[in-house]
């Protein structure tokens, strides 16, 4: 009965009481930044006394947050493509290869994933310093892919082993050569899980801060080392009008997944 | 078949096993990326903390036997118990009633969780700062209600990173957690009842004790994760009260000391695996795959 909803008696609304007011704490930042962005207020006061879009035109003002917008965009852009790639390649190596050390290897794979970000950082950054990458757009792809890679390895490879491998042989004994079945049957049967690889693979590069700060230089940051630095200064409602877009960007991508998804489904 | 056969100039049954993934080659570029810009860097780091400024365990050392750095240590490791603590206590209830409320109202509920998940890190954290500072939402709220008389020190000191912190981590308790709950079977609680089992006896002898391994494995999960953040310690927690991962960064940005952020780093490195090791000891690799960072 305690499983049972309808059957709970007062702890119901217990239940439901505790959930609805978690529900609102998880909220309240999100409405809250949201509404500042539009205050007249420089010293954020809530509720705000008047309604003003001056935050959103100095954003715009400012090429550096437009600059580091695009070069946030650019460097999730390339991530997203080659995580997908060397996922999809490695995942077909995790899932059918049979060789020694494959649990060891796919271990190491998720490594980053779990890994403190900040080991990373300090770690790649020394690296970079010393080979010249410090502060260059390859350098933010490759530390950003590393990043990637673990959830777009997990999301193809739990897609790849929920496809019969036997459907891909049976176009292979239809005559297709085993690269044409992989592409026309294989990959269209996992396709949720190269989009789902694909949005992970850029969020983590576009929402990614620590590395991010120690490989910025000052000609070439992304849009956190941007938002970071501003924050680090003052707490300017110019990054509620960012964080708000950065927001808006959020929700359009879940509606996007979960468009794709229907659709992938049908 | 034999038109198969005959372009391949094999049979289709020989071609499809030479053709089968059999061996660690499409693994090869992902596993050289690693190895380049994941292994190298990290063992290069761990290196230098033995090596700089000479070859020896003085790093270390210095590390432990000051107290400073023991006080960031301490921090660290309150500041985690309490926010594992806050997240496993409050999340609980929201799993459980994820997991067995209407679908429709579960559905809201789930995508705030998810919304609040994907929105970038530093606008979260910032809304926190707002909200939290002496002057902000929260203070001027508990004033105006006649709760408090002076503002609260909400902000800059671990009170702060410790509401920030608790904030992120739910979501990390709640998902998974609301999976291991749905899949007790309603029959036992059921059974329980019918046995004469109060709600509370069914609750602390039945549905917590099934619901165990998930609580641990997200308890640990988020222990974990807490000791190695930066950024919202970093920006919540003000300069006097910082905590390791900040400690790690100061050492290497402020101060250029290798050494000794190479010493720190390895220290993180090492309590974090152990846990991780904990968990896989405890739970199996299963859960790993349902970690975020």
């Amino acid at each position: 009965m305690l499983l049972d909803f309808d059957r709970l008696g007062w702890w119901k609304w217990m239940l439901v009481s505790i959930t609805a007011l978690v529900t609102l704490f998880l909220l309240l930042p999100i409405i809250f930044i949201a509404a500042l962005s539009f205050g007249s207020s420089q010293w954020l006061i809530f509720p705000p006394p008047g309604w003003t879009l001056r935050w959103y035109e100095d954003l715009f003002a400012d090429p550096r947050w437009l600059q580091s917008a695009w070069v946030s965009a650019k460097v999730a852009g390339a991530v997203t493509i080659l995580s997908v790639v060397l996922g999809l390649l490695a995942s077909l190596s995790l899932t059918r290869g049979r060789f020694r050390g494959r649990e060891a290897l796919r271990a190491l794979f998720i490594t980053p994933m779990i890994l403190p970000v900040v080991v990373l950082a300090v770690a790649l950054y020394a690296f970079f310093l010393r080979i010249g990458l410090s502060g260059t757009f390859v350098g933010f792809v490759l530390a950003h892919l590393v990043l990637a890679l673990p959830f777009s390895i997990i999301s193809i490879s739990n897609a790849l082993e929920g496809f019969d491998k036997s459907i891909e042989d049976a176009a292979i004994l239809c005559g297709a050569s085993p690269w044409e079945a992989r592409l026309r049957v294989t990959l269209p049967a996992i396709s949720h899980g190269l989009f789902a690889a694909a949005v992970f693979s850029f969020l983590v590069s576009w929402d990614e801060v620590v590395v991010a700060i120690f490989m910025a230089s000052p000609t070439l940051q992304t849009l956190p080392v941007k938002i970071w630095t501003t924050l680090r200064q003052d707490l300017t409602p110019v990054i509620a009008a960012a964080s708000t877009l950065l927001v808006l960007l959020t929700v359009g991508l879940m509606l996007l997944s979960l468009l794709v998804r229907k659709a992938l489904k049908r | 078949m034999a038109i198969v056969a005959d372009t391949r100039g094999n049979s289709a049954f020989a071609s499809m096993s030479y053709w089968r993934v059999s061996g660690i080659g499409y693994a090869v570029p992902a596993l050289l990326l690693l190895l380049a810009f994941f292994v190298l860097p990290v063992l290069a780091l761990l290196l230098r903390s033995v090596l700089e400024p000479e070859p020896g365990l003085g790093n270390y050392a210095a590390l432990l036997g000051s107290t400073t750095y023991l006080r960031i240590f301490l921090n660290t490791f309150l500041v985690s118990a309490v926010v594992t603590v806050l997240s496993v206590v409050i999340g609980f209830p929201v799993a459980w009633t994820l997991a067995i409320m209407p679908r429709r109202w579960a559905a809201v509920v789930f995508a705030v969780i998810l919304l609040s998940m994907w929105t970038n890190l530093l606008a979260r954290t910032y809304a926190w700062m707002v909200l939290l500072q002496r002057t902000g939402f929260i203070n001027r709220t508990l004033i105006n209600l006649g709760v408090i008389d002076q503002p609260l020190a909400l902000v800059n000191n671990l009170t702060g990173v410790t509401i920030g912190m608790t904030y992120i981590m739910l979501p990390f308790v709640i998902l998974p957690l609301r999976g291991v709950i749905k899949a007790i079977d309603p029959a036992i609680p059921q059974a329980a009842s019918v046995c004469g089992a109060t709600r509370w006896q069914c609750l602390t002898r039945i549905l917590i004790p099934l619901a165990l391994p998930g609580v641990a494995a997200g308890a640990l999960m988020v222990f974990v994760m807490s000791l190695g953040y930066f950024v919202t310690p970093a920006l919540l927690g003000g300069t006097s009260n910082m905590m390791l991962a900040e400690m790690i960064a100061q050492f290497v940005q402020s101060l250029v000391n290798w050494g000794m952020g190479g010493a720190a780093a390895f220290v993180l490195l090492v309590v974090t695996l152990a846990i991780y090791a904990l968990q896989l000891r405890l739970f199996g690799v299963g859960r790993l795959g349902q970690q975020g960072n």
